[in-house]
């Protein structure tokens, strides 16, 4: 057959036209899960540590192909948007601590991860970190990977130049309150000039906040943040910024790294995973911090989940895999591929939480982590808790950074809170 | 018409009077041939489009049912001072970074278009800022106007004045903002406006030399007047642009914000629309609103492109 020119073009275009057509009109031929032998799990950079994922690879081999993905960007509405899309939706997905309350309302689309004897694990696991993991009408999204427990990192020759308490055992014991906390850094300023205690009055308020059992929005969807705890916070944050102990810089900019280089800013409230941040960013501060206990009581800041998708087409083999993967010592592993600090206490006394870390002076800084997160509140954590908690955290923040009057940025943060509940359907 | 019919045409742009029924069938292959643009817009813009519009009369968390909620969105919206506020910031950054940019853009390609050496080099140079990446430039001007070590304020020391916590004051922040909008945006509309420059015909300026014109008269009698298409053009452009500004602010102050990146600073000075609506959809998870913000911000889009334009029109019916 003798084809002109004309006629492979116009083959070819109808070709790709019935293949267009064909794509459209077949499009719920589409999977809405993994296919074939594949067991598909999302995580992000740092979600998980590389060892424990290579090892359960090889582990479940033989049953099925599991599909780690590391998902690049802005995960939770990548992850949200594959959900509602209902294409290709992992069988396995990683949820990140902070977006928690923002998909357990919505549990039904994930497999309730009792129904597959998650129970049996529970007291291997912190329970507070167990307990964020649980919907409101009890079922199981998450089974926990990692916590973020918060400590006081400082620089040990500051401190002591200061006339500070400077080894890791005195500054837990002596500065325990908010109240002597903030008088050392008054005599660190007094003591050494141009020297802050903290960044910025959020670094105050924040922590504050979290210590506590109750944030913003309680269960029964009534907004709580013009409570005492809130105010606490509000007020302890005014005070720091009145004693003159935050400094006007702002986080992660460079004038902020160098004023942290030079002990400048010798103090800081992170959780487990900033001694990362602290290596990349302050790379010549190695062996300057010790780590203690945060004032008044330990609180939490990130730390992530694992889920089953409802798409999943062998949650049982899915849920086995998970349980293995976060083992108390798949955990320890995770802790020295990707600081992953584990919500399993057990992990604490193994040998690779307890390896002495040169940047902090030789301390096993897990020393201070460990009994730290087994001390921390469980706080109820409303899908609301961003929209109207943020309003009170940028009040603070022009109280701080602009000096406005503490007494009209509370009645202006309030305002506006009473503003975005009456449009979220949250009772003010 | 019937004889139209009888002669079949040799190539088909000839016949631009065919009748209708037989248009299709006659030119199916062009439609084809243009089709996938049209395929990938519908799929990617349009139909986005009217679920964006669909979505803002519910509510709907991004992963839940959706719940009817009928106009409250847009109510809401009128009355929310945050998105007010919104629009005034990006107006303001809009202002600030695209007048001057304008009468750099000009400057730039009168001198672009005077016989100059090189030309080529400096077309290339010009345009380079408009193909880098924002986050980049973000980052980097992060450092410039950074307070105790940012080139800003080594400038502003080295001639006798203060520092400015560039980053930490609500006009600072706008400045830098612009200041950025500026210096990205200079150069490619300085190559837009060398293109215009080129098509006036020499024969006005010979005729104002003859008429005895200076230079700065031959620019406001001639040259100005025959940019104005492309003046509106660059206004336009800048306007849409600028108006839906989100990574400069959100990169440069991202640190600045403790957890939310997208709320603009202190005061939320930077916190522009695009940016406002972002932070309601992905931080707040409130996607109904979101899409009611995003249309609103279509709206103002819409009017500005209307004043300017009305603006140059009405400059040139003078």
């Amino acid at each position: 057959m003798r084809l002109s020119r004309r006629g492979l073009l116009r083959a070819g275009l109808a070709t790709g036209a019935a293949t267009a057509l064909g794509g459209l009109a077949s499009g719920c031929a589409v999977p809405t899960g993994s296919t074939g032998r594949n067991m598909v799990l999302w995580y992000w950079d740092g979600g998980l540590g590389d060892t424990v994922l290579k090892k359960a690879r090889a582990r479940y081999d033989s049953t099925v192909n599991l599909q780690a993905i590391k998902i690049g960007g802005y995960y939770r509405s990548k992850l949200i948007t594959t959900m509602t899309g209902n294409a290709h939706v992992p069988d396995i997905a990683g949820l990140k601590g902070e977006d928690m309350a923002s998909y357990l309302p919505n549990a039904d689309q994930f497999v309730d991860l009792r129904t597959l004897g998650a129970e049996k694990y529970q007291s291997q696991y912190l329970a507070w970190k167990w307990e964020q993991g649980i919907a409101d009408d009890g079922s199981m999204v998450g089974f926990p990977i990692d916590c973020g427990p918060v400590a006081h990192f400082y620089q040990y020759q500051v401190f002591r130049k200061a006339g500070l308490p400077y080894e890791p055992a005195d500054v837990s014991e002596e500065l325990n309150t908010w109240e002597k906390y903030f008088a050392a850094g008054e005599q660190l300023r007094k003591r050494i000039p141009d020297t802050y205690l903290l960044t910025d009055v959020n670094a105050v308020f924040e922590n504050a906040v979290q210590q506590g059992s109750k944030r913003y929005v309680d269960k029964d969807r009534h907004f709580i943040g013009d409570q005492a705890h809130v105010r606490r916070a509000w007020s302890l944050a005014v005070e720091a910024k009145r004693r003159g102990i935050v400094s006007n810089l702002v986080t992660g900019t460079p004038d902020q790294i160098s004023a942290v280089d030079d002990g400048k800013l010798p103090s800081q409230l992170g959780a487990s995973w900033a001694t990362y941040d602290i290596k990349n960013g302050n790379p010549k501060t190695k062996g300057k911090w010790r780590i203690a206990d945060m004032p008044v009581r330990p609180s939490n800041n990130g730390g992530s989940f694992l889920s089953i998708t409802k798409e999943c087409r062998e949650p049982e083999r899915a849920f086995e895999i998970i349980a293995w993967m976060l083992n108390a010592a798949n955990q320890a592993s995770g802790y020295v591929d990707a600081g992953l600090f584990p919500s399993t206490p057990a992990s604490y006394g193994l040998r690779q939480l307890r390896e002495p870390d040169p940047f902090f002076g030789g301390q096993v800084t897990t020393d201070v982590f460990g009994p730290a997160a087994q001390k921390i509140a469980v706080a109820y954590n409303s899908p609301y808790d961003v929209a109207l908690g943020q309003p009170i955290k940028d009040e603070i923040k022009n109280v701080g950074v602009l000096g406005k009057d503490p007494d009209k940025a509370w009645s202006d943060a309030m305002s506006k809170c009473r503003r975005i509940a009456k449009h979220l359907g949250v009772s003010y | 018409m019937a004889t139209a019919l009888e002669k079949p045409p040799v190539v088909a742009e000839q016949t631009p009077t065919a009748g209708p029924r037989t248009g299709f069938r006659k030119y199916w292959h062009l439609y084809a041939a243009i089709s996938p643009f049209y395929l990938l817009f519908l799929a990617f813009g349009l139909i986005p489009v009217g679920f964006s519009l669909y979505l803002s009369f519910h509510r709907w968390d991004g992963l839940g049912s959706m719940e009817w909620a009928g106009l409250s969105q847009y109510r809401y919206l009128l009355s929310d001072s945050d998105f007010w506020s919104s629009i005034g910031n990006t107006v303001i950054i809009w202002a600030l970074a695209t007048f001057p940019m304008i009468f750099l853009a000009m400057v730039t390609a009168v001198m672009l278009n005077s016989a100059v050496r090189f030309k080529n080099v400096y077309r290339f140079a010009y345009f380079l800022p408009n193909v880098t990446s924002v986050v980049a430039v973000a980052i980097v001007f992060g450092s410039v106007f950074s307070t105790n070590f940012g080139l800003m304020n080594a400038l502003l020391q080295a001639v006798g004045l203060d520092q400015v916590a560039w980053l930490n004051t609500p006009w600072g922040i706008k400045v830098a903002i612009a200041t950025l909008m500026t210096w990205q945006w200079t150069g490619y509309n300085a190559i837009i406006f060398l293109a215009g420059l080129q098509t006036i015909p020499s024969e006005l300026y010979e005729a104002a030399r003859v008429d005895g014109a200076g230079p700065v008269e031959t620019f406001f009698r001639i040259t100005l007047p025959q940019l104005r298409p492309t003046l509106l053009f660059v206004l336009v452009v800048s306007t849409v642009t600028g108006l839906q500004s989100f990574t400069e602010a959100q990169v440069l102050l991202q640190n600045t914000s403790n957890d939310s990146t997208f709320s603009g600073g202190p005061g939320h000075a930077g916190r522009t629309m695009v940016l406002y609506f972002f932070q309601q959809t992905f931080d707040n998870n409130d996607f109904g609103y979101g899409a009611a913000v995003a249309w609103g911000i279509f709206l103002v889009v819409v009017l500005f492109s209307i004043i300017n334009w009305r603006l140059v029109q009405r400059r040139g019916e003078e």
